[in-house]
């Protein structure tokens, strides 16, 4: 257990802890009122309702107040309570082919990471490409990118930090004051952020946007189609990154010959390659190229369990050793935000919120374009990118209809920006890896971030104006 | 009246001093393989008397029946006392058969548990000279007694009323924690299953997370005991002490453990007698600085060693006390604590020699057994409030 002691007077403790409850009764307070106040014209009472559960849940989902996945479970059982939906069909939806997916991809990662395939490639990439100090910074980048392609970005920042962190200490870099200490942490964090956002696996949160897209019209986004339409902002997003950060801080060191011999005895310490770590790298590499050929025919999901099981059929890994990696509060999480958007889409509540709010501005389908990536954007900085998709994308969706757009491209414009989140440690788990590492300070990641922030909005929305037509998209 | 017999706390002193001699069968017996003998004088100040040791033969006090009241006299004058029931668990075992007595000793208001008797000071040959006997440490050959061991005694202890704070002693182990992951379980089981105040006495850690992490435990009270404030004698009189922790660190974790601890929890010895008396006034000073109270135990010396300075006398060492009592009264220490100790004279107990009057209702108080449940519950309050857990929860994570 990681304990600190709060020495503050008791006084300011005790006011302190009298928040939270405070903070609930109230909560609870303008939701009962929200529920109990007459229904709007335009409105049916299960809509009100839905509103009331909408606002309870974004609140809480905002402030963290209770983990992501306790907020879900609520809305799973104040849906039904309330009549917004019938209890069948609320908890049928969490059986949501997207929650499905992100299980599968979870225990996939997890296989190629046990198997230490992931940590081989790793290093197996720096040693053979980084022989300059240019070369190895980008190595790391790219490295954190691809491999943030076809795993969760967390779970790639966590695997690298160890190398990363062996790397800035064989070469000798001062934390706080190394440029080339600040180069690679950065290229770490932000390689796995820009990676993320190129397909389904880099985290869950296209999934889940997939699920509620699913859910609430019918529609559905191909594998291959989603990461033709995001490559282009991948790749820019990459250089611009690498020109950003060489600029920001010049590489100050001369030779990494130290951080080779690093590499070298961490590869030698693996040993030859073993049949599991073929054996998954096969699986895997099948299920990339069957969610790419076959992901609209089969569905992403019935592919990725597919290959779940042949992993447990031919005794490549066990079921303890997946445990670890699967993360089932994100799957909870997942669950009740695909609940809640069917919700307020099912009831009518998403296309009232949106007559009553922006609708009366957003008049044209580029201005909804532009502002919800820049709502997603800048909320993925305060907030679980989840949580971003999870309040949002409904509302999008009643818009993208009213306004007769495809409602496939606002989930487009909410699922990729709020997976870029470059400027704060709490903004997403690989900035604060290396943060943590102490050669980035927090204010270096706001200077940084605020600029990549501002370039990944205006470059997403010129890809969608200018690359997406080209692909047979757009709005 | 004689020259201390009037006053409970200067007698307290020089009684542990000068000893006693004993002539009553039953005191005789009750001091049967112990260090002392443990009276109640007047005003409730309880006492350890040294009475085997090879000084207390020149000793002027002598105790002594009459009917069933015992005294203490010094040839000329005497004064009434009480002899302290031996505590019924020393005559019984736990179930694996370890008599309780050698788990734990009552000690007044604190009852001493040593779940382990090792100190590797012994096995580098660096341990402090003066212990021969203080809590009866030794090498690595002693046996380590379980948590169910320790906690059966607790249990007795507790069962029979000995006393209300479970004082968990340990010797140098080496490692970073000052050994608290050693009594990790023990204080957990304790916290547990009864409703007590722990006190810890261990090794200062060699970070502080390891001090956050004795109060987050359960530990209600913390010593790390310097015992010797002047810095060469302490590097000749603990050599073990100034060579694996230093004296820097020793403050550094007495400071920190001051701003965890809730005031006048955290302590630390200073043995009088080891070094001059104006060293030691110089270690209350500092110490109090610091919001620690300083306890100091009369150093007694052993029929092999004798490391006392000369001469040692009452006279010299009762200034020492009142230095005590004017240092942490000044400083707004809170004496609620570390009171009511038959081994030391505590600052509580000096106020009888310094304004002779008898501490305020509060004292009282906490003395009482209601007092002692309000302590436990809001030592436990402030433990609550106050333990942050730092874990992320997963989650959360985006």
């Amino acid at each position: 257990m990681a304990i600190e002691i709060d020495t503050r007077p008791i006084w300011l403790i005790l006011a302190l802890k009298a928040v939270r409850p405070v903070f609930f009764v109230a909560l609870g307070l303008v939701f009962l009122l929200v529920v109990q106040m007459p229904t709007p014209a335009g409105l049916t009472p299960a809509g009100q309702n839905a509103i009331a559960v909408f606002m309870l849940c974004l609140v809480l989902w905002v402030t963290n107040a209770v983990p992501l996945a306790i907020t879900s479970l609520f809305a799973i059982v104040l849906v039904p309570i309330l009549g917004i939906l019938p209890s069948k069909e609320t908890y049928g939806l969490f059986g949501n082919e997207a929650v499905f997916f992100i299980l599968g991809a979870f225990i996939l990662a997890g296989a190629v990471m046990h198997s230490g395939l992931s940590n081989r490639i790793a290093l197996n990439i720096m040693q053979r490409y980084g022989d300059s100090p240019k070369k190895l910074l980008l190595s790391i980048f790219l490295l954190a990118a691809v491999l943030s392609f076809f795993m969760s970005e967390h779970a790639v920042a966590a695997m690298l930090f160890p190398i990363v962190l062996e790397i800035s200490k064989a070469l000798g870099l001062k934390p706080g004051r190394s440029n080339y200490g600040k180069l690679i942490f950065f290229s770490l964090a932000w390689g796995c952020v820009i990676g993320g956002v190129a397909t389904f696996l880099g985290g869950a949160r296209v999934p889940l946007a997939m699920g509620i897209l699913k859910e609430t019209t019918g529609d559905t986004i191909g594998f291959l189609e989603y990461t033709i339409a995001v490559l282009p902002l991948v790749v820019i997003m990459l250089l611009a990154g690498y020109f950003l950060l060489t600029r920001l801080y010049p590489i100050d060191i001369t030779g990494v010959d130290s951080a080779h011999d690093v590499l070298a005895k961490r590869l030698k310490g693996l040993g030859k390659m073993s049949f599991p770590e073929y054996a998954v790298g096969c699986v895997m590499a099948l299920t990339i190229v069957a969610w790419m050929f076959l992901g609209s025919h089969l569905g992403l999901a019935a592919i990725a369990l597919s290959s779940v099981v042949a992993l447990f059929i031919f005794r490549l890994v066990k079921w303890k050793d997946i445990e670890e990696y699967v993360n089932w509060g994100i799957i909870l999480m997942y669950g009740g935000a695909i609940v809640l958007g069917a919700a307020l889409d099912k009831s009518g509540a998403a296309k009232w919120i949106v007559n009553e709010t922006v609708g009366q501005w957003a008049g044209h389908p580029w201005t909804v374009f532009a502002i919800f990536s820049l709502l997603a954007i800048l909320m993925t900085e305060a907030m679980s990118n989840a949580a971003v998709i999870a309040v949002l994308l409904p509302v999008s969706i009643g818009l993208a209809r009213s306004l007769s757009m495809d409602p496939s491209i606002v989930t487009f414009a909410i699922a990729v920006p709020a997976g870029l989140a470059f400027m704060f440690p709490m903004s997403t788990p690989a900035n604060a890896i290396a943060v943590s590492s102490n050669y980035v300070t927090v204010s270096d990641m706001i200077k940084g971030g605020a600029i990549m922030t501002v370039l990944a909005w205006i470059v997403f929305n010129l890809v969608a104006a200018f690359w997406w037509p080209l692909i047979g998209m757009g709005y | 009246m004689g020259k201390y017999l009037d006053n409970p706390a200067a007698l307290k002193i020089d009684l542990m001093l000068r000893g006693i001699r004993m002539e009553d069968p039953v005191v005789k017996a009750w001091a049967c393989g112990c260090s002392g003998v443990d009276i109640l004088l007047p005003q409730d100040t309880l006492v350890n008397i040294p009475c085997r040791e090879e000084f207390t033969k020149g000793s002027p006090y002598l105790i002594k029946r009459r009917g069933e009241r015992y005294f203490i006299t010094d040839g000329k004058n005497e004064v009434p006392v009480k002899l302290v029931q031996r505590p019924a668990f020393y005559g019984k075992r736990t179930a694996t058969g370890v008599p309780f007595s050698e788990i734990a000793s009552v000690h007044g208001s604190y009852t001493v548990v040593t779940p382990s008797k090792r100190c590797d000071f012994f096995n580098r040959s660096i341990e402090c000279k003066y212990c021969a006997g203080n809590f009866n440490v030794d090498g690595a050959s002693d046996r380590v007694y379980s948590v169910d061991e320790v906690t059966e005694t607790v249990e007795a202890v507790l069962k029979e009323g000995a006393s209300r704070i479970i004082y968990l002693s340990i010797g140098f182990s080496p490692g970073d924690d000052g050994g608290i992951e050693f009594l990790r379980p023990y204080i957990t089981a304790i916290k547990k299953n009864f409703n007590c105040l722990v006190a810890v006495e261990a090794l200062p850690p060699k970070e502080n997370r390891w001090i956050d992490e004795t109060y987050a435990l359960g530990a209600d009270s913390v010593l790390y005991n310097l015992e010797i404030f002047d810095k060469e004698l302490f590097e000749i009189i603990c050599p073990g002490r100034a060579a694996q922790i230093g004296r820097k660190r020793y403050m550094e974790a007495l400071e920190y453990a001051a701003k965890i601890f809730p005031n006048g929890t955290v302590a630390s010895h200073l043995i009088v007698g080891l070094e001059p008396p104006g060293s030691t006034c110089m270690g209350i000073d500092c110490l109090t600085d610091m919001g620690v109270v300083p306890v100091l135990p009369i150093y007694r010396p052993s029929s092999e060693k004798d490391l006392s300075i000369s001469p040692l006398t009452t006279e010299i060492i009762i200034p020492v006390y009142k230095h005590l009592y004017k240092a942490v009264t000044k400083k707004k220490v809170n004496l609620n604590w570390v009171r009511d100790l038959s081994m030391v004279t505590t600052p509580a107990e000096i106020r009888g020699l310094v304004d002779e009057s008898r501490g305020g209702l509060m004292e009282s108080f906490y003395k009482s057994k209601i007092g002692m449940k309000t302590a436990w519950g809001l030592s436990s309050l402030r433990r609550k409030l106050r333990v942050v857990d730092k874990d992320p929860d997963p989650s959360s994570e985006h």
